[in-house]
């Protein structure tokens, strides 16, 4: 949720409940202010009456005063010297309704004998009084809305801007990207303080990064050295005479992870070359060329694997990329779909202008299948395999805004590579 | 057959030196770019190998200079950087091959016997090794008067072994050499057996000898004696 729309739920929520207080007390008060002025003027009416009395002696012939009505009767006996206030329905045929009445019941004597007078006085003006009030409170409040959307709407629009825009900036920032986080500078102290805290913490974060870079690159390349020459001693000393089964198969064992080691090394290196985007020669490649190419110098591989290569589907397809790292893509991903198979399985390859797919048969994956493409994911009974090869797949597609996905179904591995609209030219 | 080789790293530098002294090659080392200027002026050589990273200099200005100069010479770069660039620049050159650090001595052995094959310098159009007699223009072989039916990749081993003669190669080196970079992981060891026992059989029911031992624990070893 917005923080403007939490903002003003809460100020609709105050404002609500303060209204509804508000309504309540102000009801009240008017309650209690008509009702005395209704019992004033019904309190006139007998005083008048009763002057009346006094002064002529004889009942006045009046049934209205400033009251709505005045009605005698002889008081029985029982209800002599009586006086009270109350409220009462009065049945209306005019309107048809009810109407609600004040009433002032009281006893006068002319002559020692006694009358009951009542007094009414309609209370209909205190509910029309009423409804108008809320009516009024209501449309106060209906503004009160509009006015705070309408005033949400420009905090939105121009105090509330440089932080959406830091926020923008913030996501699209990627380390990779080297470029430092340039954020515009703003009036509101607070967003000021956060840009600055911002651009302090990402600037940190990427001399750190560098840092790190630097070395890995620097030791990556500064070990390719001493492994050459490790490699190169140690083939030198398996040519040598007389050399005891033992010491043969000690020498193997070095010999094969000094080159595993180199692999893996180079690997890295790739990884980080890439990574540094200093592949920058870009043509367009003609990826069906390419995947014929390599599914030529695979398929060997794949029939010693008792793999069956279905005919591949490919449409014309140019892509804007290195070549190198077309072929690696390809190559990989090939190569993957081998390793990754069952003898007699099927390896099926579909290019169109929107994506590569590679499908193939195998057992399902162990591994979750968002890490698949981490460096260093392989399944344990692939020996030999450095899982750095769909790592690079990966990488590549980074660079060149593809997105790979993954997908199993029905006994089959499917990985698909979607190119960008317009890097596919064809 | 002389070779200059430049590298800068003396370690390295010996057990190439070592490895083609073996091979019967006549092998000079230079382990700066100045050396190697004055060498590569001064005298003239089938081949050389040349380290593009030299201390004082770029290998590359040493592959133009004796394009120039000598464009019969056979060039192999040999380079710890895995930059393609690098290796379109160097073959743009003129250099006949490249090779990234580190790298089987065997490979080495290998590449430049097919360079000097190529540029023929000893004028032969075949190569004999005991009964087998290789056809590189043709990639045929033939064991007395019978050609041999070899696939693409039991022709390569043949030529890897032969260009190895006496030396043991172990399983990785043939396989890096037969797949490249697709060895990673496909199980690509086992193969190298299954080709191995192929192509000895092959050599073996055309009349030749069984040429290609088994040294137990380290790889094979090919020889005529």
């Amino acid at each position: 949720m917005r923080i403007l729309t939490k903002t003003s739920l809460y100020y609709l929520l105050v404002s609500l409940l303060v209204f509804l207080i508000g309504g309540v007390s102000f009801y009240k008060i008017m309650q209690i202010e008509i009702y005395d002025e209704v019992d004033d003027q019904l309190y006139t009416d007998q005083v008048n009456i009763l002057g009346y009395i006094r002064q002529h002696n004889k009942l006045p012939s009046v049934t209205s005063g400033i009251s709505e009505a005045i009605i005698v009767r002889e008081a029985d006996e029982v209800h002599k010297g009586i006086e009270e206030l109350s409220d009462t329905l009065i049945f209306s045929t005019y309107d048809d309704e009810f109407v609600p009445f004040r009433r002032l019941t009281f006893t006068a004597y002319q002559n020692g004998k006694p009358y009951e007078y009542t007094i009414l006085k309609s209370l209909i003006d205190f509910s029309d009084l009423f409804e108008s009030t809320m009516l009024a409170m209501g449309w106060i409040f209906l503004l009160l809305l509009v006015g705070m959307g309408v005033v949400n709407y420009a905090i939105n629009k121009y105090s509330w801007r440089p932080f959406y825009d830091t926020l923008t900036k913030v996501k699209s920032y990627g380390l990779s990207q080297h470029k430092p986080l340039h954020l515009n500078s703003s009036s509101t102290t607070e967003f000021q303080e956060l840009n600055q805290v911002l651009q302090a913490m990402t600037a940190k974060i990427h001399h750190d990064y560098l840092n790190l870079k630097e070395f890995t690159e620097n030791a990556s390349h500064e070990i390719q050295t001493p492994l050459a020459i490790l490699n190169s001693k140690i083939e030198l000393f398996m040519q040598s005479e007389n050399l005891t089964q033992q010491q043969a198969k000690l020498l193997e064992e070095m010999y094969s992870s000094v080159s595993r080691l180199s692999r893996l090394n180079k690997s890295l290196i790739l990884l980080t070359r890439i990574e540094n985007r200093e592949y920058k020669v870009q043509e367009p490649i003609p990826l069906h060329l390419v995947i014929q190419e390599q599914l030529e110098q695979l398929q060997e591989m794949a029939s010693m694997h008792q793999l069956i290569v279905l005919p591949p589907q490919l449409e014309p397809t140019f892509i804007l990329m290195n070549q190198g790292l077309a072929e690696m893509l390809v190559s990989n991903l090939l190569t993957n779909a081998i390793r990754h198979n069952h003898e007699g399985g099927t390896i099926q390859v579909s290019l169109s202008p929107q994506e590569l797919c590679v499908e193939n048969t195998g057992e399902a994956l162990e591994v979750a299948p968002e890490l698949l493409f981490a460096r260093f994911m392989s399944v344990k009974d692939s020996s030999g395999s450095l899982g750095i090869g769909l790592a690079l797949v990966k990488k590549v597609c980074e660079i060149y805004a593809m997105t790979p996905s993954y997908a199993y179904a029905n006994g089959k591995h499917s990985l698909c590579i979607r190119f960008q609209q317009k890097a596919a030219l064809a | 057959m002389k070779i200059l080789l430049i590298e800068d790293e003396q370690a390295l530098s010996s057990s190439i030196l070592t490895y083609l002294h073996h091979e019967g090659y006549n092998c000079e080392a230079a382990a700066s770019y100045r050396e190697a200027r004055l060498k590569a002026s001064d005298y003239t050589y089938a081949c050389v190998i040349v380290d593009l990273t030299l201390p004082d200099g770029n290998g590359l200005e040493i592959v133009r200079l004796l394009k120039e100069n000598n464009p019969e010479t056979g060039i192999i770069i040999i380079s710890a950087k895995n930059a393609l660039d690098d290796k379109v620049t160097g073959l743009d050159l003129g250099a006949d091959d490249y090779m990234t650090k580190p790298f089987h001595l065997s490979e080495l052995n290998a590449r430049l016997r097919s360079l000097i094959r190529r540029r023929n310098f000893n004028g032969q159009k075949t190569i004999r090794a005991g009964k087998l007699e290789v056809f590189p223009e043709q990639a045929a072989v033939q064991v007395e008067e019978t050609t041999l039916t070899l696939t693409k990749k039991e022709y390569d081993l043949l030529l890897f072994f032969i260009s190895n003669q006496k030396r043991v190669l172990t399983k990785d080196s043939i396989a890096e050499h037969l797949w490249g970079d697709h060895v990673e992981g496909l199980d690509s060891l086992d193969f190298v057996y299954t080709h191995i026992k192929n192509l000895r059989r092959k050599i073996v029911e055309a009349g030749g000898e069984d040429y290609i031992q088994t040294v137990y624990g380290l790889g094979y070893k090919f020889s005529c004696s």
